[in-house]
């Protein structure tokens, strides 16, 4: 008998001695195949001409002909550039921001400040997206809006924010670390949680003051995680928040706020134009794969933590 | 490997389940001439001698009961002997529901209130999945004839290019159904002792001093002088006065058999800029191009609005006294037009499937609610029980519905599926009391004078054709939108004019005039 046999013959010991639990897993692994991997038969449309009667299979082959509609579509240059710019702003900005807060919170030693700050932080992950969106409208009224009744009071004139393209990203991106930095928080305050709190009395006995507590401790500590989410966050690099932008789209902010999967939505799915919006969905996804890799590459030599 | 294999099998095996369809047969079959049964009566009811079932596919709106239970059908049931088992599936998800019912080759014999698009039809028409009507629609459906003879517009746009009708619309003889009023605050012009306007300078004026003069007497500067729904509205709502309306449901007009779109004609800039100072000046409601619709409902309910658009008053009930109804205003060259819905509303209400065996009966069934009597039944149900006629003769809600609890639209649509829209129905003076009060019927007479006749409905293309336009109005449609909406506002200069006629020219714009040339003069 080879060694490789031996060694699966014991594998498969070990499975049959524990199959109950095994069993358990066909429910998570019918699950991916039937609704992540399954529907991926369908992209073949992308490069067909669809046709519900006709089917996948029977549809025509138009090869790339979707692709180069969408390339040559007089929007595709503002489409990429405001899906990249949204999705670049928002990981400088607002990925760095749930750290900071979360380092804050474990600073503070008052426990009921703490869990103040961190139930106010939470809320607003609570609220539904179109609830934001009209607090958003509401606030941000040209008239009686609080912010420019704000603005009025220190004499500068109403600015009709939502209507403008120049503030979209700003009010997008706001609002979105507004709704979603203390819960983006929580596992970082766990992981700092788990730090050894020796390492913490060991720096000050060396006579750390409290930021370099932070810098040489508590930062090193997260790292592996900040790495983790990063990578995951860079994976859905071009998906940024689609329904919220939708929302808040109108004719007069357009140019700063239609990105690819509003475009996809629009013309695809409303329209009914299925190969279309599935090849410009493909792109999107590709792309996404692409920054994925790379990041996951990236990181592993230079900083040795990766998603595998 | 073998778990790649495994993977790849069931991966193959997904993908043979999932596109399993495909059934087509020869559109070609004359429906007409196969001959009715010796159960089927050519007149009068009971439409067959023998009870017959057949299994219609419907859209529930949210209003709607279950279908089954509707006493306006199970009356129906009774009169023609034909028992519906409806396939009553929730606005929720409708379209792809409808999609899978068309590609999974488990037919119903017809689609009842299914919003079947222009496309569809002609995809599904020259299939074979759905059959041509209009053979049936000679011999056995006396109602829908009659009435398209009288307005051939209707025929023009449920016509395919392949000279096959698919699919039956909505039929709306009434004005009152098809137009938005447009509401004055009178009292307001009372308190200002101001006259109604008549032209754009008129116009200006009354808003500026509904916008200053405190009208609603509170001593504050919080009146709207103006507001619209959506910007779909604002930009029709007063464009006839520059000449200018929707023909064959897009952004031209037909002059002299000529189809010509206005997005880039001279006149429209006019408009534009008449729009412009408006804005400008704080006399239109600047919430227009970010608010919901909930929104402008609210406006319109609060009473604190000097102009506003809308087809009845039930919205804002509790102050309709205050408000009246004007004619549009005269514009520059002294034209004065006003946009209305074509008369065949809401295509694709109803089609007949090629597994259907009694299409002769099927199409008897649905006509007899294009008549004055079906359309009241449809409408309003049975006498005694859920209507009566008042001393005019008119049908009216008993109490009973018009007080229930549960809200009007809801209540109805327990008997009848009107309520939710799309149904195949014939609305007219006289069975449309509940959106034609007399206060939206004496707005409606400020407006009769001035509306295009015939509207002609929007076209239907082949597949092809369908897809080009579909290509170039994609771009089109966004730029024109986007670009109308910057210069009135003023984020656009109109100085940029000239770029944005050769940017709209330049994204197929003779093409397209061309395509709906060709499909005005196929019809006229």
């Amino acid at each position: 008998m080879s060694n490789a046999t031996a060694k699966r013959k014991k594998a498969l010991k070990r499975i049959l001695s524990r199959f109950d639990l095994y069993l358990m897993l066909l429910l998570p692994i019918s699950w991916y195949v039937i609704f992540q991997y399954g529907p991926m038969y369908g992209l073949q449309i992308a490069f067909k001409d669809y046709n519900p009667i006709q089917g996948f299979i029977g549809s025509e082959w138009v090869g790339l002909e979707n692709f180069t509609r969408f390339f040559s579509s007089y929007y595709f240059g503002r489409l990429l550039w405001n899906t990249l710019s949204i999705s670049l702003l928002s990981l400088l900005i607002a990925f760095p921001i749930p750290i900071f807060l979360a380092l804050l919170i474990n600073e503070i030693k008052n426990l009921n400040l703490k869990k103040t700050l961190q139930n106010v932080t939470y809320i607003p992950h609570f609220i539904s997206l179109v609830v934001i969106v009209g607090m958003l409208d509401l606030f941000l009224s040209p008239d009686g809006g609080f912010i420019n009744i704000i603005l009025n009071s220190l004499g500068i004139e109403s600015i009709p924010f939502l209507e403008k393209p120049e503030w979209f990203k700003t009010i997008f991106i706001g609002s979105n670390i507004w709704q979603n930095m203390g819960w983006q928080s929580i596992i970082y305050v766990a992981a700092l949680s788990g730090i050894d709190h020796q390492l913490y009395e060991a720096a000050k006995i060396d006579g750390a003051s409290r930021l370099q507590r932070i810098i040489h401790v508590s930062l090193p500590g997260i790292f592996p995680v900040i790495i983790i989410l990063l990578i995951l966050d860079i994976g859905q690099f071009m998906n940024v928040g689609f329904e919220k932008i939708l929302l808040m789209q109108n004719n007069l902010n357009l140019e700063s706020s239609e990105v690819i999967q509003t475009f996809v939505y629009r013309n695809g799915i409303l329209n009914g134009d299925y190969s279309y919006s599935t090849a410009i969905g493909l792109f999107n996804s590709i792309i996404n794969f692409a920054l994925l890799l790379l990041i996951n590459r990236y990181a592993r030599k230079k900083a040795e933590t990766s998603l595998w | 490997m073998r778990k790649l294999i495994i993977l790849v099998l069931s991966l193959v095996f997904i993908g043979l389940v999932v596109s399993g369809c495909s059934n087509s047969k020869d559109a070609s079959k004359d429906y007409v001439s196969e001959g009715p049964s010796d159960n089927f009566n050519e007149e009068g009811f009971p439409i067959v001698e023998e009870q017959i079932t057949l299994k219609f596919f419907a859209r529930k709106s949210p209003p709607n009961g279950p279908y089954n239970e509707m006493k306006m059908f199970n009356e129906y049931e009774q009169m023609t002997n034909i028992d519906i088992d409806w396939d009553d599936v929730p606005q929720d998800g409708f379209q792809e529901r409808k999609s899978l019912e068309f590609s999974s080759g488990e037919l119903p014999d017809a689609f009842y209130k299914s919003s079947i698009t222009p496309l569809e039809a002609v995809e599904y028409g020259s299939s074979g999945v759905l059959i041509p009507l209009e053979g049936l629609l000679e011999e056995y459906a006396p109602n829908l004839t009659a009435l398209y003879n009288e307005y051939p517009e209707i025929k023009s746009s449920i016509t395919a290019p392949d000279g096959h009708i698919y699919a039956l619309p909505a039929i709306l003889t009434l004005n009152a159904a098809r137009t938005d009023k447009i509401w004055i605050n009178k009292t307001w012009l009372n308190n200002l002792e101001l006259e109604a306007p008549t032209t754009p300078d008129e116009l200006v004026s009354v808003l500026e001093a509904f916008r200053d003069n405190d009208p609603n007497g509170n001593g504050e500067k919080d009146e709207i002088p103006m507001t619209f729904r959506n910007f779909g509205q604002l930009l029709n709502s007063m464009i006839g006065s520059w000449g200018m309306i929707d023909q064959m449901g897009n952004h031209l007009m037909i002059e002299d058999g000529k189809v010509q779109f206005w997005m880039t004609d001279n006149r429209f800039k006019e408009y534009l800029q008449f729009l412009h100072k408006l804005y400008d000046e704080n006399l239109m409601d600047r919430g227009v191009f970010t608010q919901e619709e909930s929104n402008f409902v609210g406006n319109m309910a609060s009473g604190n609005v000097g102009i506003f658009w809308n087809q009845t008053t039930d919205a804002f009930n509790k102050v309709k006294d205050d408000y009246t109804g004007i004619s549009p205003i005269i514009g520059p060259d002294g034209d004065q037009l006003y946009s209305a819905g074509p008369i065949a509303r809401d295509f694709g209400t109803f089609a007949i499937t090629s597994k259907n065996e009694h299409p002769q009966a099927t199409m008897r069934w649905i006509d007899h609610f294009f008549s004055e009597e079906g359309s009241i039944f449809f409408r309003y149900g049975i006498e005694g029980d859920t209507f009566h006629y008042d001393e005019e003769g008119l049908p009216e809600y008993t109490d009973e519905v018009l007080n229930s609890d549960q809200g009007l639209g809801p209540t109805i649509g327990q008997f009848t599926p009107w309520p939710g829209g799309g149904s195949p129905q014939f609305v007219t003076e006289k069975n449309a009391s509940a959106i034609n009060p007399p206060e939206a019927q004496e707005a409606q007479e400020m407006l009769d004078p001035f509306l295009p006749d015939p509207i002609y409905g929007t076209p239907i293309f082949d597949e092809d054709t369908t897809k080009e336009v579909d290509q170039i109005r994609q771009d089109m449609d966004q730029y024109f939108e986007e670009s109308a909406s910057k210069f009135i506002t003023g984020d656009l200069s109109f100085d940029k004019w000239d770029d944005y006629v050769s940017t709209i020219e330049g994204m197929g714009l003779d093409r397209l005039t061309e395509i709906y040339q060709e499909a005005y003069d196929r019809t006229n």
